[in-house]
């Protein structure tokens, strides 16, 4: 629907873009992520000719962009732009009914019964009717968001392009927005363009992410899933992330690594017996604290081991919903024998887990000292067998945590 | 209730402001050196009474002198909403794109050249104006011709015609210069009736211009981004409105002198009262502005009858406080 081709662009004697070539499909969702500075805004301007370029071209359907009129342009494409000053205060209402001008039939006005119906529908779309007589200068940042909102659709065009339009929004706002897109995209093939901030978000709803570098190329353009990697976000924004799947909607999902961790066990090797979820943000917790973390045995597929894999930490790994075997025993017991503390954490004991605490008590006759957070005897599901190793651990010198707080701080001590 | 009653009042004011030009003409007319009642006035329009002197006073002195008054009011106000809407800026006035000064300059150098019609004055004063304007217009054409450089020019050309109206004051003789500061005030004495006809013929067709563009002017309002997304063509309306209201105002100063605040102020109070859709604004501040000006002259007549204070010291004297009192009562809603 929209071709670039070889475009080029500087302002002044800054070099933005160069020989940049991508297609926008119709009826797609596209996202423009990038580096703040790398051009997103200005690659959003010269698409719709506000920006005019010497080399290089735009093609709309075919038609370079120089050469539609802009009231035409502004029938094919509505803007939602990052924010607006608005010096005079018009009400709601009349504010959005500017969207009509570009389908004005006369000078003076444009609101025949399809106007006003179109402009109606719109305040109902951007859930802003009950705000409709109120002036425009009192609104929350938030409510004046919706209205440049309501605008956009009022406009009725069938592409839109979003310049970091959520980014006011709060968070039921921000997703009602998101749905409302979809919906429009799914129901009227409308054609949508954006400039997001929200990673995850753009994720979710873009069949095709563009992601630019900080000198204005394209570092990927593509489904979520292959752009929006691991490797590529932390090159491109230079930061610590990881990319994860979102457990409900399998999409991608940024996972900061924000170190908040007051405990430094720069080193310490830590080895967690953990599964079913019970290690999970443990696991984060040592990895964010720079322990040197082992975990196992593990199935794949537990969640423990999903995080683990993500953190990178060795593990002693089985195939799923299978006993440990013998083999991935022996596994765990090596990284057991290199570690310096064992860790049990609260879990529910069957027999599947039970040579668990056989480990566990092999690594107390080997004098490696070894925490546990607190057990219950309900969740012992082996007839007391592994109550009877828990009391046994605890009478050998296996010592008993309150909690994660209570064990970090403990093991800051070695 | 109470949303009905503002209606109400709304409605009230919308008749009051379509009958006030008519009041301030009757107010007009009554009032000056020679004081006539009110019901001697009537008798003299409607019955023909009344000696010859006051026939002329009423009908060749006072009579056109309202309706200057009104015109330049008319002038000032819609080249105020022009500006402030196109540049985005409350405190944008029709004196911006540099000319005042060049209206000043013509009709000082023309004071100071001893020549004093009534005829010539006006004139020079309004080619004055158009060669600043068209100045200010070269000079921002040579970049992009952007609100920015616009009003950088116009203050430049500005600070020029300042200048040298200074040095044309420094070498006149008093005499002359008295009377220049006199019209730098305002002044609806010096024009000729003559020039009435033209000067209405000239706000009348810039009003319907303007008017004919108060979608164009909303849009404006928005930013020029936003104007242009929304399909306007930018660059184009900005210099025609300009032109507009740059020759609107050319008008006014040429007829009258540099009479400041309505310009100003005669929009916001139509905003406050009215909402700041152009499509009403327009009409309405020329409406209130010429109702406005006409009463100011008629005081600035008066008060020190047989002498006349400069009006502009009138308008800034009643303007001022009405509407920070309209201000303080909507919370500064403009």
């Amino acid at each position: 629907m929209i071709q670039i081709n070889h475009l080029s662009f500087s302002f002044a004697a800054t070099e933005i873009f160069n020989d940049l070539n991508f297609n926008v499909n119709r009826g797609e969702i596209l996202s423009i992520i990038g580096p703040n500075g790398c051009g997103k805004s200005t690659l959003l301007r010269l698409l719709r000719g506000s920006l005019k370029t010497k080399t290089g071209e735009i093609l709309w359907e075919k038609t370079p962009i120089a050469q539609i009129p802009v009231r035409e342009i502004a029938r094919k494409v509505a803007v939602v732009p990052q924010s607006s000053t608005i010096p005079f205060p018009y009400k709601v209402r009349e504010l959005v009914a500017m969207g009509r001008y570009p389908h004005r039939k006369n000078r003076l006005s444009f609101q025949d019964k399809t106007d006003l119906h179109i402009i109606e529908q719109a305040l109902v779309m951007a859930d802003i009717l009950p705000l409709a007589e109120r002036a425009v200068t009192q609104l929350s940042g938030g409510e004046l968001q919706r209205v440049l909102l309501a605008r956009a659709l009022a406009q009725n065009s069938s592409v839109l392009f979003l310049d970091e339009a959520t980014s006011h929004l709060d968070i039921d706002h921000r997703l009602e927005l998101t749905e409302l897109l979809v919906r429009l995209n799914r129901e009227q093939q409308t054609t949508i363009i954006q400039i997001s901030h929200d990673l995850d978000l753009a994720a979710a709803i873009s069949h095709r992410i563009l992601l630019l570098t900080e000198h204005g190329k394209i570092a990927a353009i593509g489904a979520p899933e292959e752009v929006m990697t691991t490797a590529n976000l932390q090159r491109i924004f230079r930061v610590d992330v990881k990319v994860d799947s979102n457990p409900l909607t399998g999409t991608p999902q940024i996972v900061p690594l924000i170190n908040n961790s007051t405990h430094r066990l720069s080193g310490l090797k830590v080895h967690l017996i953990c599964g079913g979820g019970s290690g999970k943000t443990l696991l984060r917790r040592l990895h964010l604290a720079q322990a040197d973390v082992t975990a196992g045995p593990l199935n794949q597929g537990d969640s423990d081991e999903s995080v683990a894999t993500v953190l990178n930490i060795p593990i002693a790994q089985e195939i799923p919903f299978n006993p440990f075997a013998e083999q991935t025993l022996t596994a765990a017991n090596k990284l057991i024998e290199q570690t310096a503390v064992l860790v049990i954490t609260t879990q529910w004991w069957g027999a599947g887990n039970l040579p668990c605490l056989e480990m566990a008590e092999k690594a107390i006759q080997q004098s490696i000292p070894v925490y546990f957070l607190p057990q219950q005897q309900e969740h012992d599901y082996t007839e007391g067998r592994a109550w009877e190793k828990i009391q046994w651990l605890q009478q050998h010198g296996a010592k008993p945590v309150r909690n994660e707080e209570h064990l970090l701080d403990e093991l800051a001590k070695f | 209730m109470n949303k009905r009653r503002n209606i109400n009042l709304r409605r009230l004011g919308q008749v009051f402001l379509l009958l006030s030009p008519l009041l301030a003409i009757l107010m007009s007319l009554s009032a000056g050196s020679l004081d006539l009642s009110w019901s001697k006035l009537f008798a003299i329009l409607f019955q023909g009474t009344g000696s010859e002197v006051e026939q002329v006073i009423i009908w060749q002195i006072r009579f056109p002198r309202a309706l200057l008054a009104g015109l330049v009011g008319a002038a000032l106000s819609l080249s105020g909403v022009t500006f402030q809407a196109v540049l985005r800026n409350p405190l944008a006035d029709p004196y911006l794109l540099g000319v005042s000064g060049g209206a000043a300059l013509g009709a000082v150098a023309a004071l100071t050249c001893g020549i004093q019609s009534p005829i010539v004055i006006p004139l020079a004063a309004f080619i004055g104006a158009i060669t600043a304007l068209l100045l200010v217009y070269l000079v921002a054409q040579a970049h992009t011709c952007s609100s920015h450089t616009l009003i950088l020019s116009g203050v430049m050309v500005g600070s020029l015609a300042a200048a040298l109206l200074l040095f044309l004051l420094w070498r006149a003789p008093a005499d002359a210069t008295r009377q220049a500061i006199f019209w730098l005030a305002g002044n609806l004495s010096l024009a000729d009736p003559n020039w009435l006809s033209w000067g209405w013929l000239w706000v009348v067709i810039g009003f319907v211009l303007l008017w004919s563009q108060s979608l164009n002017l909303d849009l404006f309002t928005q930013g020029e981004e936003t104007a242009a997304d929304l399909g306007l063509h930018v660059g184009r309306s900005r210099l025609s409105l300009f032109a507009l209201a740059g020759a609107l105002t050319a008008c006014a100063v040429a007829l009258a002198g540099l009479i400041g605040f309505v310009g100003l102020v005669i929009p916001h109070i139509c905003r406050l009262l009215w909402g700041p859709g152009h499509r009403l604004l327009l009409p309405y501040s020329a409406l209130l502005g010429s109702s406005f000006l006409i009463i100011a002259d008629a005081i600035a007549r008066s008060l020190y009858a047989p002498a006349e204070i400069p009006v502009g010291v009138v308008t800034a004297i009643l303007g001022a406080p009405f509407f920070l009192y309209l201000l303080r009562r909507n919370g500064g809603g403009s």
